[in-house]
This record gives C-alpha cells, sequence and structure tokens, in this order.
C-alpha cells in the first residue's frame, strides 16, 4: 500500500482541501442564515459572530488553496504533451496523459471537452466570491445582525462560491476516475 | 445586559468588494472567450491572444499550465486592482447597496457563462 507523490496531491487537493470547503461552507450558510435579530439574543450574537468569522474566511482560504493547487501543480500533470513518436489515438500508451487519454477515445473525450474545460475555468470564481463574503463578515462583525440586505446578498455570494466548486469538484471526481493524473 | 448593536458601518467598503468579486469572474470570462476566438482575432487585426495568455512561457507563472494562466494572472490582478480602486472611491460612504449588488451579479452571471463550455465555444473558429 503506498501513494505516489501526485496521488499525495491529488488528495490534498480534491479529498482534504475539498471537505475543509464543504465544513466551512455548511457552518458558514449556517450562520449567515439564522444571523438575524428575532433570532439571537445579545449572547448568541457574541457567541456565533467568530465561528461565523471562521467559517468564512476558511472557506476563502481553502477555495484559494484549492484552485492554486489544482491550477499550479495538478494541472499540468493533466495536460502533459506525449512526446514525438508517441500515437495519440492509441489509449494503450496514453496512461501519463490524460488529457491526450481522454480525447483518444470518443467515449471519454467529452470529459475533456465539456468536463475539464468548465472545470478548470470556473472554479476560479469560487475564491473571488468566497473572499468578499469573508471580508465583509470580518468588516460588520456583530453589526451583520442589523443589516439584512447585506446578510442576504453575503449568502447569494456564498452558494454562488460552492455552486462554482462544487461543479469543479464534480467533474474533478469524474475525470480522475476516467483518467488519473497519477 | 448589553443590547444588539445599533449602529453600523457604511456599506460602501462591502459593495466594492462585491463589485471587485464581479469584475474578476467577469474577467476569468473574457479571458476564456478571448483565447477561444484567438485565432480569428489573429486573423482579423494580428493580435495573438493565445500567445499573450501563455504567462508561463512570457513570465513563468505556472509552468506547464498554458493560456489558464493568463487568464487566471490576469483575474487576481483585476480582483486586487479594482478592489483598491473601488474601496477608495466608496469607503467611508453608504450607497444604495441593492444596485451595487445587482451590478456584481450581472458581473458574476456572465462570468459563469463565459467559462461554461457551450456557451464560450460559440467564439472558437468553426472546424
Amino acid at each position: 500500500m503506498e501513494l505516489t507523490e501526485r496521488e499525495l496531491y491529488t488528495v490534498l487537493h480534491g479529498l482534504i482541501l475539498g471537505t475543509l470547503f464543504l465544513l466551512a461552507f455548511g457552518g458558514g450558510l449556517a450562520g449567515l442564515w439564522s444571523l438575524r435579530e428575532r433570532l439571537l439574543t445579545t449572547e448568541g450574537l457574541q457567541e456565533r459572530t467568530p465561528r461565523l468569522l471562521i467559517g468564512t474566511w476558511v472557506m476563502a482560504i481553502v477555495a484559494w488553496l484549492t484552485v492554486i493547487t489544482g491550477t499550479f501543480i495538478a494541472y499540468p500533470w493533466y495536460r502533459a504533451t506525449p512526446p514525438e513518436g508517441i500515437d495519440r489515438t492509441d489509449p494503450t500508451v496514453l496512461e501519463e496523459f490524460p488529457r491526450y487519454l481522454l480525447l483518444a477515445q470518443e467515449k471519454t473525450a467529452e470529459w475533456h471537452r465539456f468536463g475539464m474545460e468548465w472545470k478548470e475555468h470556473v472554479a476560479w470564481l469560487a475564491p473571488f466570491l468566497a473572499t468578499a463574503v469573508a471580508f465583509a463578515v470580518l468588516y460588520y462583525g456583530a453589526q451583520l445582525v442589523r443589516r439584512n440586505e447585506i446578510r442576504r446578498a453575503l449568502i447569494v455570494f456564498f452558494v454562488l462560491a460552492f455552486v462554482a466548486a462544487g461543479v469543479a469538484g464534480l467533474f474533478g471526481a469524474f475525470i480522475t476516475k476516467a483518467a488519473p493524473v497519477a | 445586559m448589553n443590547t444588539l448593536p445599533t449602529e453600523t458601518k457604511p456599506n460602501g467598503p462591502v459593495a466594492a468588494s462585491f463589485l471587485a468579486a464581479g469584475l474578476a469572474s467577469f474577467v476569468i470570462g473574457i479571458g476564456v472567450v478571448l483565447n477561444e476566438a484567438s485565432d480569428t482575432i489573429k486573423n482579423a487585426i494580428g493580435v495573438d491572444f493565445n500567445a499573450f495568455l501563455q504567462f508561463d512561457r512570457t513570465f513563468g507563472f505556472g509552468s506547464g499550465v498554458g493560456p489558464l494562466s493568463g487568464k487566471v494572472g490576469i483575474a487576481i490582478i483585476a480582483f486586487a486592482l479594482s478592489w483598491v480602486v473601488f474601496h477608495l472611491w466608496l469607503r467611508g460612504k453608504e450607497v444604495n447597496f441593492r444596485s451595487f449588488f445587482i451590478a456584481s451579479l450581472v458581473l458574476v452571471g456572465l462570468g459563469f457563462a463565459l467559462t461554461f463550455p457551450p456557451i464560450f465555444l460559440l467564439f472558437a473558429p468553426a472546424h
């Protein structure tokens, strides 16, 4: 039983950071949703605000780490070009070149043409949106309870960040199954 | 006994961060479209966006990442710079947040749309 260096990076990128992202999203969303005046006492607000701050900042930081490791570590392995002389239509010799392995077969080509092409771009929306949310929570802190319009906007951005990361994560899992980089 | 806060800070800085996130999302989408339409644009006006976006070759930013390095590099710069500019513009101000939020949502929506393959492939040359 062993893991290669590439497998370790993909586990870090997809599984560890992905799990942290999910946890932070769940906590952050619950915190934002329930940050309403009629639901909270002063003590409740004081107890929740640091947790909300941690949830939103963890999500933003993890979103950045995930797209950075994905783009600058795993993606070059994925799009590695086979050397001259290797038949790019023969899947049996393309195991180390995932992009070309997917494109070599009609039944898997769409994982690249649609899945990877969408994933590699849409994922980058998540850190921008999550950072804006985390900043707003840091800026307002407990005062956010008086800013319902902003709180609702934060929920929308927070969910959109999750959707962007979710699309990327889902396709990442499918693509890794069809053509692992390891 | 403590009470819930009654005074709140002006909303300008939050509007600035939302707008910057929207702009960065849109910039990613524009980068994707320019890369897809690169051959057409090159034939029309001589500008090769595919080559321009390869920051890995030009600046050593992300070895082997290809045009994606330029798309994300420019989007990150756009996010940081626009946030600073919008923040300086809106700090200390109470703005109509709804308008800024809608503008940000439109930009984010365009970012989502332009990174969706069936849409950005409309800009790719037909083979």
